[in-house]
Protein backbone atom coordinates (compact mmCIF):
# COMPACT_ATOMS: atom_id res chain seq x y z
CA UNK A 1 0.00 0.00 0.00
CA UNK A 2 1.42 3.31 -1.10
CA UNK A 3 0.74 6.12 1.39
CA UNK A 4 1.71 9.73 0.89
CA UNK A 5 1.34 12.42 3.54
CA UNK A 6 1.18 15.86 1.99
CA UNK A 7 2.30 18.76 4.14
CA UNK A 8 4.91 21.36 4.79
CA UNK A 9 6.37 19.58 7.80
CA UNK A 10 4.09 21.21 10.38
CA UNK A 11 3.33 19.45 13.65
CA UNK A 12 -0.01 18.11 12.36
CA UNK A 13 1.82 16.54 9.44
CA UNK A 14 4.33 14.87 11.73
CA UNK A 15 1.53 13.62 13.98
CA UNK A 16 -0.33 12.23 10.98
CA UNK A 17 2.74 10.34 9.81
CA UNK A 18 3.33 8.92 13.28
CA UNK A 19 -0.30 7.82 13.61
CA UNK A 20 -0.34 6.08 10.25
CA UNK A 21 2.89 4.30 11.10
CA UNK A 22 1.48 3.21 14.47
CA UNK A 23 -1.77 1.89 13.02
CA UNK A 24 -0.02 0.10 10.17
CA UNK A 25 2.37 -1.55 12.58
CA UNK A 26 -0.43 -2.53 14.98
CA UNK A 27 -2.42 -4.12 12.15
CA UNK A 28 0.61 -5.65 10.50
CA UNK A 29 -0.08 -3.86 7.26
CA UNK A 30 2.98 -3.23 5.13
CA UNK A 31 2.95 0.31 3.82
CA UNK A 32 5.29 2.45 1.85
CA UNK A 33 5.04 5.87 3.48
CA UNK A 34 6.29 8.95 1.75
CA UNK A 35 6.38 12.52 3.01
CA UNK A 36 5.63 15.08 0.32
CA UNK A 37 6.75 18.52 1.45
CA UNK A 38 7.32 20.29 -1.86
CA UNK A 39 4.48 22.75 -2.50
CA UNK A 40 4.38 22.08 -6.23
CA UNK A 41 4.04 18.34 -5.58
CA UNK A 42 1.44 18.87 -2.84
CA UNK A 43 -0.63 21.09 -5.07
CA UNK A 44 -0.46 18.54 -7.90
CA UNK A 45 -3.05 16.65 -5.84
CA UNK A 46 -5.24 19.77 -5.60
CA UNK A 47 -5.07 19.75 -1.82
CA UNK A 48 -5.41 23.16 -0.18
CA UNK A 49 -5.56 22.09 3.45
CA UNK A 50 -2.81 19.99 4.89
CA UNK A 51 -1.98 17.46 6.04
CA UNK A 52 -3.37 15.55 3.12
CA UNK A 53 -3.25 11.80 2.81
CA UNK A 54 -3.07 9.95 -0.49
CA UNK A 55 -3.49 6.20 -0.60
CA UNK A 56 -2.62 4.35 -3.76
CA UNK A 57 -2.95 7.59 -5.70
CA UNK A 58 -6.29 8.69 -4.27
CA UNK A 59 -6.74 11.63 -1.92
CA UNK A 60 -8.57 10.26 1.12
CA UNK A 61 -8.08 13.13 3.54
CA UNK A 62 -7.27 16.84 3.61
CA UNK A 63 -6.95 19.15 6.60
CA UNK A 64 -6.30 18.26 10.20
CA UNK A 65 -4.97 15.13 11.86
CA UNK A 66 -7.07 12.11 10.82
CA UNK A 67 -8.57 10.00 13.59
CA UNK A 68 -7.23 6.55 14.34
CA UNK A 69 -10.51 4.93 13.28
CA UNK A 70 -10.30 6.63 9.93
CA UNK A 71 -6.75 5.43 9.41
CA UNK A 72 -7.80 1.92 10.37
CA UNK A 73 -10.55 2.03 7.77
CA UNK A 74 -8.03 3.07 5.10
CA UNK A 75 -5.76 0.21 5.97
CA UNK A 76 -8.54 -2.34 6.45
CA UNK A 77 -8.59 -3.42 2.83
CA UNK A 78 -4.86 -3.89 2.55
CA UNK A 79 -3.36 -7.38 2.48
CA UNK A 80 -1.31 -8.05 5.61
CA UNK B 1 -12.82 18.81 9.41
CA UNK B 2 -10.65 15.74 9.00
CA UNK B 3 -12.57 14.75 5.96
CA UNK B 4 -12.12 14.87 2.26
CA UNK B 5 -13.29 18.30 1.15
CA UNK B 6 -16.56 18.63 -0.73
CA UNK B 7 -14.66 19.36 -3.91
CA UNK B 8 -12.27 16.51 -3.35
CA UNK B 9 -9.65 16.22 -6.04
CA UNK B 10 -9.93 12.90 -7.78
CA UNK B 11 -6.77 12.99 -9.78
CA UNK B 12 -3.18 14.07 -9.74
CA UNK B 13 -2.23 16.73 -12.22
CA UNK B 14 1.37 17.19 -13.27
CA UNK B 15 2.05 20.86 -12.62
CA UNK B 16 4.87 22.87 -14.11
CA UNK B 17 6.72 25.42 -12.06
CA UNK B 18 4.59 28.45 -11.30
CA UNK B 19 5.46 31.67 -13.05
CA UNK B 20 6.73 34.23 -10.56
CA UNK B 21 6.79 37.97 -11.15
CA UNK B 22 8.26 40.81 -9.12
CA UNK B 23 6.22 43.80 -7.90
CA UNK B 24 7.61 45.99 -10.68
CA UNK B 25 6.44 43.58 -13.38
CA UNK B 26 3.14 43.10 -11.56
CA UNK B 27 2.51 46.82 -11.63
CA UNK B 28 3.34 46.98 -15.32
CA UNK B 29 1.21 43.96 -16.24
CA UNK B 30 -1.71 45.23 -14.15
CA UNK B 31 -1.54 48.40 -16.21
CA UNK B 32 -1.70 46.29 -19.33
CA UNK B 33 -4.81 44.37 -18.31
CA UNK B 34 -3.69 41.68 -15.89
CA UNK B 35 -6.01 41.13 -12.96
CA UNK B 36 -4.46 41.23 -9.49
CA UNK B 37 -6.05 38.76 -7.05
CA UNK B 38 -5.38 39.38 -3.37
CA UNK B 39 -5.68 36.17 -1.34
CA UNK B 40 -5.05 37.73 2.07
CA UNK B 41 -7.87 37.58 4.59
CA UNK B 42 -10.24 40.52 4.77
CA UNK B 43 -8.95 41.86 8.08
CA UNK B 44 -5.45 42.03 6.62
CA UNK B 45 -6.70 43.87 3.56
CA UNK B 46 -8.62 46.30 5.77
CA UNK B 47 -5.31 47.33 7.33
CA UNK B 48 -3.40 47.83 4.12
CA UNK B 49 -4.36 47.22 0.51
CA UNK B 50 -2.74 47.45 -2.89
CA UNK B 51 -3.58 50.78 -4.47
CA UNK B 52 -4.37 49.58 -7.96
CA UNK B 53 -7.35 50.41 -10.15
CA UNK B 54 -8.60 46.83 -10.07
CA UNK B 55 -7.95 44.19 -7.44
CA UNK B 56 -10.10 41.13 -6.80
CA UNK B 57 -10.31 40.13 -3.16
CA UNK B 58 -10.47 36.37 -2.84
CA UNK B 59 -9.05 35.24 0.52
CA UNK B 60 -7.52 31.79 0.79
CA UNK B 61 -10.41 30.83 3.04
CA UNK B 62 -12.78 31.47 0.10
CA UNK B 63 -10.66 30.33 -2.82
CA UNK B 64 -11.84 26.73 -3.00
CA UNK B 65 -15.45 27.86 -3.06
CA UNK B 66 -15.05 30.90 -5.32
CA UNK B 67 -12.23 30.17 -7.75
CA UNK B 68 -14.78 29.63 -10.52
CA UNK B 69 -15.46 33.37 -10.45
CA UNK B 70 -11.99 34.13 -11.76
CA UNK B 71 -11.70 34.75 -15.48
CA UNK B 72 -9.74 32.39 -17.67
CA UNK B 73 -9.34 34.85 -20.50
CA UNK B 74 -7.17 37.30 -18.56
CA UNK B 75 -3.76 37.10 -16.99
CA UNK B 76 -4.06 36.67 -13.23
CA UNK B 77 -1.43 37.74 -10.72
CA UNK B 78 -1.89 36.29 -7.27
CA UNK B 79 -0.71 38.41 -4.33
CA UNK B 80 -0.60 38.11 -0.55
CA UNK B 81 1.53 39.28 2.38
CA UNK B 82 4.90 37.77 1.52
CA UNK B 83 4.21 35.62 -1.52
CA UNK B 84 3.70 32.22 0.08
CA UNK B 85 -0.07 31.90 0.24
CA UNK B 86 -0.32 33.39 -3.22
CA UNK B 87 2.12 30.80 -4.55
CA UNK B 88 -0.13 28.09 -3.14
CA UNK B 89 -3.13 29.82 -4.71
CA UNK B 90 -1.28 29.99 -8.02
CA UNK B 91 -0.69 26.25 -8.01
CA UNK B 92 -4.30 25.66 -6.95
CA UNK B 93 -5.55 27.58 -9.98
CA UNK B 94 -3.06 25.77 -12.21
CA UNK B 95 -4.46 22.50 -10.87
CA UNK B 96 -7.89 23.71 -11.92
CA UNK B 97 -6.74 24.47 -15.43
CA UNK B 98 -5.79 28.13 -15.32
CA UNK B 99 -2.84 28.65 -17.63
CA UNK B 100 -2.62 32.43 -17.38
CA UNK B 101 -1.71 32.75 -13.72
CA UNK B 102 1.40 33.98 -11.95
CA UNK B 103 2.52 34.61 -8.40
CA UNK B 104 3.90 37.95 -7.23
CA UNK B 105 6.94 37.06 -5.15
CA UNK B 106 7.52 39.04 -1.97
CA UNK B 107 3.90 40.02 -1.49
CA UNK B 108 2.72 43.40 -0.29
CA UNK B 109 5.76 43.62 1.98
CA UNK B 110 8.04 43.81 -1.05
CA UNK B 111 5.56 46.04 -2.86
CA UNK B 112 5.81 48.54 0.00
CA UNK B 113 9.60 48.27 0.14
CA UNK B 114 9.63 49.20 -3.54
CA UNK B 115 7.70 52.35 -2.65
CA UNK B 116 4.63 51.33 -4.62
CA UNK B 117 1.28 52.77 -3.54
CA UNK B 118 -0.96 51.24 -0.91
CA UNK B 119 -4.13 52.30 0.86
CA UNK B 120 -4.01 52.18 4.63
CA UNK B 121 -1.14 51.64 6.99
CA UNK B 122 1.96 50.75 4.98
CA UNK B 123 3.78 49.73 8.15
CA UNK B 124 1.24 46.91 8.55
CA UNK B 125 2.50 45.43 5.29
CA UNK B 126 6.02 44.89 6.50
CA UNK B 127 5.22 43.85 10.07
CA UNK B 128 5.26 40.07 10.12
CA UNK B 129 3.52 38.56 13.16
CA UNK B 130 5.37 35.80 14.99
CA UNK B 131 2.32 33.58 14.75
CA UNK B 132 1.79 32.30 11.24
CA UNK B 133 0.09 29.67 9.21
CA UNK B 134 1.98 27.33 6.93
CA UNK B 135 4.96 29.59 7.35
CA UNK B 136 2.93 32.57 6.24
CA UNK B 137 1.36 35.58 7.87
CA UNK B 138 -2.13 34.55 8.89
CA UNK B 139 -3.67 36.77 11.53
CA UNK B 140 -7.22 36.08 10.40
CA UNK B 141 -9.72 34.48 12.73
CA UNK B 142 -10.66 31.84 10.21
CA UNK B 143 -8.37 28.90 9.75
CA UNK B 144 -10.20 27.48 6.78
CA UNK B 145 -7.76 26.75 4.02
CA UNK B 146 -4.82 26.96 6.37
CA UNK B 147 -2.57 24.02 7.10
CA UNK B 148 -4.08 21.90 9.79
CA UNK B 149 -7.49 23.42 9.21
Amino acid sequence: MDVKVLGSGCSNCRTTIALIEQVAKARGVPIELQKVEDLQQIMSFGVMSTPGVVIDGKVVHAGGVPGREKIESWLAGAPA
Amino acid sequence: MSAVPAQAPDRRVELGKAREVCPTLTRREAGEGALVVDVRERDEIARVAFDLPEVVVMPMSELERRHGELPRDRDLIMVCAVGERSLKATYFLMYHGHDRVANMEGGIAKWVRKGFPVRGDASAAVAVPAEGCCGEVKPAASNVGCCGA
